[in-house]
């Protein structure tokens, strides 16, 4: 019997009434509870004093006339008692109204608050901390794989692990700096602080949830690239054509996660402007693109229908003179490297200077910038617009459009409005001048266009899980396999300037195409070790006309290599854009980043990305066989 | 439901009750971040509760009491709630440890995680992890350790937690039984200037000589001195209030009128010189209050409650944000002299009211010197930092913006964001985030029970607060004499504006100062005076009814 009672005691336990297997519904139940009963006894209270609320009335007045009662016991002084009552009411209700806009209104009506609410409330903080991300996972989709999980440590806390903490740095971001992947891929948890109501209501038996993403990053590729890039300033993108897929990203210099997780190394990291290395250069830094922007040039003659366009090659001193006055425009190393009449195909091998710069302008402006927007690159009126475009998040194909704005490149520009000049035109045609807004990626980009089999440009990708979009129909198959054709004589010709890549890849039977590019920039700073610019002291005329001694930072001329591929010819499964700061002025692009390209390639055959060439395959996954 | 004693106690016995169950909400919420809390505190507490709630039978047996029981109820009421929070926040381990606390902040975090670990991961998952493999279940709280509370029975018991409310029932007690005596209230009555004289002394002393209570902790001893202050304006504006009627060419007589500003400024000097504004905040609102329902000439309320609008008027003017002064023409030079006047401290409590989220210029006299220091402490971390301000004025408004958040806006922010997360019904008691708020345990508790209960946590305090009010006037209406009814009515508007002056500065209708909320914040000394206060009116009642009764008319007077 005592049993049995203990049993149905048991039973009233407020965990077996709210509870459910939400722990939280038991306090929730009981709050409600408790408020609900406590409003009820507010009443009863209000209800016992309702009664008293009315001035007794004694007997004897109960006989007078009512002016008399009135005058009687209505004095002056209670009056006002009365007044401030009101009074009193009315000041409570007004504080609680304040109550009522803090909790309704103000982060519609008032915007610093809404600020300073995101931005320092310590309870999303806590909720953010207390609620695990999701795992991310590389291409391969094994949990081994990780790039990054959790893992207890030796004094017991739950920390989070990046395998990868330096080769992945710049894609999953910091916590404090810009957003990078690791804080925008998660899916959100919709509501991290609900109330008690809401508890009780809506939060029902959990189901065990998965928040794990994967991503096309291939682990092994991105620890490979990064490997390659050690001691050298600069980023590398690989790029899957067929799909979008992004198979590696990387920026050297690059950071330590764990080291910039700490505001003080986070502020160091920021503080280091000699070698900037929270930027991210395969995204967030513009190049010049030398020779590699003639493919794009190229591009456009296709699209013009001029592929088959024959130009003249010039001797030195005379070479391409656009207009009459103008500096000839020369191949490197002055005069010309394809001379007399010279086709599309050998201009491209050599890469001529003089083919390029006079086929921007044949082919015009407004053809250039129509291609210019095809391959996600703006085209401007002026010099001056192009240095304000910001971020293009737009280029990206994600889920999310946090995740595209965490990872959004700056905007790659060129210029062709009716001002500028011929000269200036035909040299953005060969990569240099105003070209010289170009981001890696968006140089993997040019070369994924041709490497499509349909030529189509594909929209990156990072997420593994959404299906590939397309960005544009750039160019058509038929003109994207000559194009390929032709790319691939800089890399499988001798003669060509990237022939270094065949050497490399020498008995695997993968063919290439590519392009090399050499760029050089004027004026960049010097910095010293500690960070500080390098100055030098100048004489210098002031408005008075005076020669005074000033202070300017000291710069020089910086030559960076380029290099483009696209592998296996026949269906590239690979474009990829390698760029490498500061080569110096006998280093080439041909001989510093084509390497690395060919590294790159050959890396990934051996992790199967590349595909058995003999089979047809799905274009969506590559086949996951180890090539031969 | 009739206002009688066996109903109040019905309602008495439900509140232990309810507070019961608010206490086990609390314990639970506790296991769930994995700490335990104390059950001597909550016996403690519930016991409190039950003493309160027989009191009204013992009061009614041997004091033969038979004034009006809302008043204590509704103290009681409140009292209760404020146990429940303070429950709440003292036993947890983040909120009361000081070298720990980001200690118990990563246990409760790693709590959390592992739950979530525990319900959700796969087992492959929880090996790489570096957790034993087990299927994803519900958590179940029965097999968990959570931390244990390390207290004593003495230790509860002794402590000042139990001491000063049982001291506060017994003043409370001692006061109903002093005041119901008419000798005593005469003697009040006729030495309110002596007793104000008394108070002043060792008050004006203590004022001067030190910090006072800010060296004993976070006490404010003053606090009782409330009473004495009250009770001589009362007796003297009892006497003048007549006087002040009879004018000559529309002005009261000097002699009339010099006593009672003497009176009335008293209170003045020590709070001042303590700059405990929101207790002058208080005292000028219970005077204005007081004068305005003695006095009798319009025009004479009339001057006092415009000058007093226009006082505010100038102060609110002078530090109204610079934006929303431009706004308006002639306001910025209106501005200037006042904001060269107004001391730091008044400017930047303004500031925090009129304009907290919004960050002062690093120039500003009341904020340089903060700024300054924690600006030296972000260098000192890291030295660069010092160039990377220079070059970039970005960084510097962004170091502004986190030493106004992190120093002195931190309190007042994290409580707004408290009040906004509460919502409706609250986030459930032990399931906010209230430890994140500095010593909300006393001035900042609304802001604590705003997060926890919500909207209807706050109503539940301001009904219970106007419930208060109302039997506190209706007392004062019953009063027969000009002194009782001045004295119910100063002490009824001390509590209310003292809670109204407390909530307004956690919702931003009033500058935040740091006073206590009535009956419901932990504290010392503040606790006693309330009870005392509760108790002087709740004699008054008692004598209004024996007075009622006493001149009830003889049976042939009606005819009902």
């Amino acid at each position: 019997m005592i049993l049995l009672f203990l049993l149905q005691l048991e039973k009233l336990r407020p965990e077996n009434i709210f509870g459910g297997q939400v722990l939280e519904r038991t306090p929730a139940g009981l709050t409600i509870v408790y408020l609900i009963g406590m409003l009820v006894l507010i009443w009863f209270l209000i209800m016992s004093f309702y009664g008293n609320f009315r001035r007794p009335k004694f007997n004897f007045e109960q006989n007078l006339p009512r002016e008399v009662v009135k005058k009687l016991t209505s004095t002056l002084t209670n009056r006002s008692l009365r007044i401030w009552q009101i009074v009193f009411v009315l000041l409570a209700f007004t504080v609680y109204g304040f109550h009522v806009y803090w909790t309704y209104y103000a982060t519609d009506a008032n915007e610093q608050f809404q600020f300073v609410l995101n931005y320092k409330d310590m309870r999303s903080r806590r909720t953010s901390a207390s609620n695990l991300r999701g795992w991310m996972l590389d291409r391969s989709g094994k949990l081994q794989n990780s790039l990054a999980y959790y893992k207890v440590d030796k004094d017991g806390t739950i920390d989070r692990t990046f395998p990868l903490e330096r080769e992945m740095a710049h894609l999953l971001g910091t916590e404090l700096g810009t957003p990078g992947l690791e804080r925008t891929i998660y899916q959100k948890i919709e509501d991290p602080m609900p109330e008690s109501w809401e508890i009780l209501t809506k939060y029902k038996k959990p189901e065990p949830e998965n928040r794990d993403v994967r991503i096309t990053i291939d682990r092994e590729l991105q620890a490979y690239a990064a490997k390659r890039l050690e001691g050298k300033i600069g980023g590398i993108v690989v790029i899957n054509p067929q799909t979008g897929d992004v198979l590696a990203m990387y920026s050297n210099p690059t950071y330590s996660l764990n080291e910039a997780g700490s505001l003080e190394g986070h502020l160091k990291l920021k503080a280091n402007l000699r070698d900037q290395p929270l930027l991210n250069r395969a995204t967030r830094q513009f190049y010049i693109p030398g020779s590699t922007f003639k493919t794009f040039t190229m591009i456009s003659a296709f699209r013009a229908g001029r592929q088959d366009i024959i130009l003249q090659g010039k001797g030195s001193p005379e070479c391409y003179t656009p207009s009459r006055g103008a500096r000839p425009i020369c191949d490197a190393g002055g005069g010309c490297h394809a001379c007399g009449d010279v086709g599309m195909k050998e201009a491209f091998k050599v890469s001529s200077n003089q083919f390029f710069s006079q086929l921007a302008n044949e082919l015009g402006r407004e053809r250039m910038g129509e291609t210019a927007n095809s391959l996600g690159i703006t085209a401007t009126e002026t010099p001056k617009e192009a240095l304000t475009q910001g971020f293009y998040p737009g280029i990206w194909n994600t889920s999310n459009p946090r995740i595209a704005n965490a990872i959004s490149p700056a905007r790659s520009t060129i210029v062709n409005g009716k001002d500028l000049s011929l000269h200036d035109f035909a040299l953005e045609g060969m990569g240099q001048g105003l070209a010289g807004q170009m981001t890696p990626l968006q140089m993997a980009l040019i070369a994924s266009a041709p490497a499509n089999m349909e030529g189509k440009l594909m929209k990156p990708k990072i997420e593994y899980d959404i299906p590939p979009q397309m960005y544009s129909q750039v160019l058509t198959a038929e003109q994207a396999a000559v194009i390929r054709d032709i790319m691939s004589t800089v890399t499988e010709e001798s003669g060509g300037t990237g022939g270094i890549v065949r050497a490399k890849l020498l008995g695997t039977g993968i063919q290439t195409g590519g392009k090399t590019g050499t760029a050089d920039k004027e004026g960049v700073v010097v910095y010293n070790k500690d960070g500080t610019k390098k100055m030098k002291k100048v004489k210098q005329k002031n408005e008075n006309g005076e020669w005074v001694e000033v202070e300017v930072p000291e710069t020089y001329k910086r030559w960076d290599g380029w290099f483009l591929a696209i592998a296996p010819l026949e269906n590239p499964q690979l474009a990829i854009a390698v760029v490498i700061e500061d080569i110096g002025g006998s280093g080439y692009g041909g001989t510093t980043a084509a390497p690395i390209a060919a590294d790159m390639i050959l890396k990934a055959r051996e992790l199967g990305l590349l595909g058995d060439k003999y089979k047809p395959q799905t274009q969506e996954k590559p086949a996951k066989k180890k090539g031969k | 439901m009739k206002s009688r004693a066996s109903s109040h106690f019905l309602i008495l016995i439900l509140i232990v009750l309810l507070t019961a169950i608010s206490h086990y909400a609390v314990y639970y919420g506790a296991l769930i971040r994995g700490y335990e809390t104390s059950f001597l505190t909550a016996s403690r507490n519930i016991g409190l509760l039950t003493v309160l709630a027989f009191l009204p039978v013992i009061l009614a047996r041997v004091f033969r009491f038979q004034g009006n029981w809302t008043l204590f109820t509704a103290s009681v009421l409140l009292f209760s709630i404020g146990l429940t929070v303070q429950y709440r926040l003292f036993s947890d381990p983040e909120y009361v440890s000081k070298e720990k606390k980001s200690e118990a902040r990563q246990a409760k975090i790693k709590t959390a995680q592992l739950h979530y670990i525990q319900e959700n991961y796969s087992p492959e998952k929880k090996q790489m992890i570096g957790l034993p493999p087990t299927e994803p279940a519900p958590v179940d709280l029965s097999k968990e350790t959570p931390r244990p509370v390390n207290d004593t029975f003495f230790g509860v018991m002794f402590s000042g937690r139990t001491l000063i409310p049982l001291f506060a029932i017994f003043c409370m007690v001692g006061v109903i039984w002093l005041m119901k005596r008419d000798d005593f209230l005469k003697l009040l009555q006729n030495n309110g200037f002596l007793l104000v004289l008394l108070t002043l002394v060792p008050l004006l002393l203590a004022a001067v000589t030190s910090k006072a209570g800010k060296s004993i902790g976070n006490m404010t001893p003053w606090e009782p001195a409330k009473i004495p202050f009250l009770i001589g304006f009362a007796a003297i504006l009892a006497i003048l209030y007549k006087n002040l009627a009879r004018t000559y060419w529309g002005v009261p007589r000097a002699k009339d009128v010099l006593p009672l500003l003497v009176m009335a400024m008293m209170p003045f000097f020590p709070f001042f010189v303590l700059k405990d504004f929101g207790q002058m905040m208080v005292f000028s609102s219970v005077y204005i209050t007081l004068f305005v329902i003695a006095v009798r000439r319009f025009s004479q309320r009339f001057v006092l409650i415009g000058s007093v609008v226009f006082l505010v008027g100038i102060l609110v003017v002078g530090s109204l944000p610079v934006t929303t002064q431009e706004k308006i023409p002639l306001l910025p030079t209106l501005a200037k002299p006042v904001k060269a006047i107004l001391p730091d401290r008044i400017q930047q409590r303004f500031h925090l009211w009129l304009d907290g989220f919004n960050p002062p210029s690093p120039e500003t006299d009341w904020w340089k010197d903060d700024y300054e220091s924690h600006y030296q402490k972000m260098v000192k971390k890291d030295p660069g930092l010092e160039q990377l301000a220079k070059d970039d004025p970005n960084t510097q408004k962004q170091i502004n913006i986190d030493a106004w958040f992190d120093v002195l806006a931190f309190q007042p922010a994290q409580a707004t964001f408290g009040l906004h997360s509460g919502g409706t019904t609250g986030r459930g008691l032990g399931l906010g985030y209230v430890e994140l708020i500095p010593v909300s345990d006393s001035d900042y508790i609304y802001a604590a029970l705003g997060e926890e209960l919500g909207l209807f946590g706050g109503l539940l305090i301001i009904l219970a607060l106007l419930v208060f009010v109302s039997a506190g006037v209706r007392t004062a209406l019953d009063s027969r004499d000009m002194f009782s009814k001045l004295c119910c009515a100063g002490l009824t508007a001390f509590i209310g504006f003292q809670a109204l002056v407390n909530m307004g500065g956690i919702t931003r209708a009033l500058p935040m100062t740091g006073i206590t909320l009535p009956f419901v914040s932990h504290g010392g000394f503040s606790l006693i005076t309330s009870f005392v206060m509760l108790g002087m009116l709740m004699a008054f009642s008692h004598r209004n009814a024996v007075d009622r009764l006493a001149e009830q008319p003889p049976e042939g007077f009606s005819n009902t």
